[in-house]
């Protein structure tokens, strides 16, 4: 009732108001769909490079998307996530083992993928907010017969947004890796786990 | 505000006595707040004794509480019998529900994957090679347009069934537009033209949207990953398919079975390397494959209680 007091309520308005000025948005609206697409176009811009379109330079072309990845996704994020309540069962030592070895599988098989892509178009539709930190960030890829909903799930770290999920028709990529994992870690230790994705990488 | 009933809401669901084993939990406040959990986590919770994809899990009834509510609590799940998928977690802030299957019969379809992966590498890949190198793209882009109009009857009564009336009308119009200047399907012109997509529909997805489970994982020879409910939706959409019709009457076995083959052919086409590279992601293809499927499904069931674009 008291909220019906018309300085009361001028005071919580002031309150209001002190908070929408005083303190800086954490959240722009539109920043994490610019940096994702900033991102994505950057790799674009790789694959369609005419100077790069030889075979020999199928390497430059590979490094060149790595160091972009580098910067776009956040890895330890990335594998916190997917091991979730599993995460604290590995030693700092084997975390980090897991983050780099996780991040291997990835560049590989990704890369690979990443490098068919031509003559697709992105569309960047729109972005929805997923938690207080969190936004899911969505997009079409165009293809000749179908179109694909790729959406990126970004996390704000030190003032930047990066990619912690990739949902390509809604099929997360770390909850797909999760279901795989836990099936090994259910009954074995997580050395077992850091085994199997060394033999995967070819770093055993 | 939300913690506070997200606590009254896991203390009474914990302190539930006839659900719970009671010497587990002494202090169960403790227990929740030494364990973060986020809200969904609990929506989870509330979830899982309704007849959901878990009801035909092995443990029934009031079980899944009880696994939950151990797992909350740190503890080892004792169940074995479960599948690894089904057993829960609390996810971290942010993570999307993990959706689940029941799979009894995973050494059959363990056997069944197999058999498809192999008739893939050895059968459909080599075949569908041979395919695209002598017909130009531009014709399968128009087969494949062709072979998707044939479905469009299917859509509009899975629309319908949704009460997704714009769609299905939607999808009417495509149908009716397509198969007239489109020269029996042949042209998508509905898109550029009418500017209207297809809205994908399926019996699966139908009974889905109604609110039925999965019941249990189902590998089936050349489709691929199903479950019993989208098996049963697979049947029931070729019920929908006109050619269904024609091959009892017109066509002999064989030329079905070539029109059916030919649009798997027509397909894969447009996906060649698309397994392959499936495959070279995942640590574990059969367990990648059944979760990546649920996850699909899933998405599909929840896009159908959504408007249509």
């Amino acid at each position: 009732m008291s909220l019906r007091d018309k300085p009361m309520k001028k005071y919580l308005m002031s309150i209001v108001l002190f908070f929408w000025v005083v303190i800086p948005f954490p959240v722009f609206a539109g920043v994490p769909l610019d940096t994702v697409k900033m991102h994505v176009d950057k790799v674009l811009d790789v694959l369609r490079d005419p100077s790069l379109k030889a075979e020999s330079s199928k390497k430059l072309k590979r490094d060149k998307i790595r160091a972009i990845a580098e910067t776009m996704f956040d890895f330890t994020e990335l594998s916190k996530r997917t091991l979730a309540q599993n995460w604290s069962t590995f030693s700092p030592e084997q975390q980090k083992e897991f983050i780099g070895l996780y991040k291997s599988l990835l560049e590989d098989t990704y890369a690979d993928k990443i490098m068919m892509y031509t003559d697709e178009k992105i569309l960047f539709t729109k972005e929805v907010p997923l938690t207080e930190k969190t936004v899911e960030v969505q997009s079409t890829v165009i293809r000749k017969t179908d179109e694909i909903p790729m959406n990126y799930r970004v996390i704000q770290k030190e003032g930047a947004w990066v990619v912690y999920d990739v949902v390509v028709e809604g099929v997360s990529l770390i909850n797909n890796y999760r279901s795989q994992f836990r099936e090994i870690l259910v009954n074995k230790p997580p050395e077992s786990l850091l085994e199997t994705l060394r033999k995967k990488v070819g770093k055993a | 505000m939300k913690r506070i009933c997200r606590l009254i809401l896991i203390v009474m669901l914990v302190s539930y006595p006839t659900v719970l084993q009671a010497q587990a939990f002494d202090e169960p406040d403790t227990t929740v707040h030494a364990f973060p959990v986020p809200a969904h986590s609990v929506a989870e919770l509330l979830d899982l004794p309704r007849p959901s994809s878990l009801s035909d899990a092995p443990v029934k009834g009031e079980a899944p509480i009880i696994i939950v509510a151990q797992a909350i609590a740190g503890e080892e799940i004792p169940s074995r019998e479960l599948a690894p998928s089904v057993e829960k977690e609390a996810p971290e802030e942010g993570e999307e529900e993990v959706p689940l299957i029941a799979d009894p019969l995973a050494p059959i379809n363990k056997a069944m994957y197999h058999v498809n992966d192999k008739l893939y590498f050895w059968l459909l890949k080599p075949v569908t090679q041979v395919y695209s190198h002598t017909v130009p793209e531009p014709f399968r882009v128009v087969f494949s347009n062709a072979f998707d109009n044939l479905w469009a009857p299917s859509r509009i009564v899975n629309n319908l069934l949704q009460l997704r009336f714009k769609a299905a009308g939607n999808e009417f119009i495509r149908f009716i537009f397509n198969t007239i200047a489109g020269i029996g399907g042949l042209g998508d012109v509905a898109t550029p033209a009418l500017g209207i997509k297809k809205q994908e529909a399926d019996f699966g997805q139908t009974l889905g949207h109604y609110g039925a489970g999965h019941g249990f994982y189902l590998v089936l020879p050349l489709f691929g990953p199903s479950s019993l409910r989208d098996g049963v939706g697979l049947a029931a959409d070729r019920f929908m398919y006109p050619l269904s019709y024609i091959s009892s009457s017109n066509l002999t076995f064989g030329e079905a079975a070539g029109i059916f083959a030919g649009e798997k052919v027509n397909d894969a086409s447009f996906h060649i390397g698309e397994y392959e590279s499936f495959k070279e992601s995942a640590i574990d293809p059969y367990v990648a494959m059944r979760d990546a499927f649920v996850q699909y499904r899933q998405k599909k069931v929840e896009d159908s209680k959504k408007p249509p674009e």
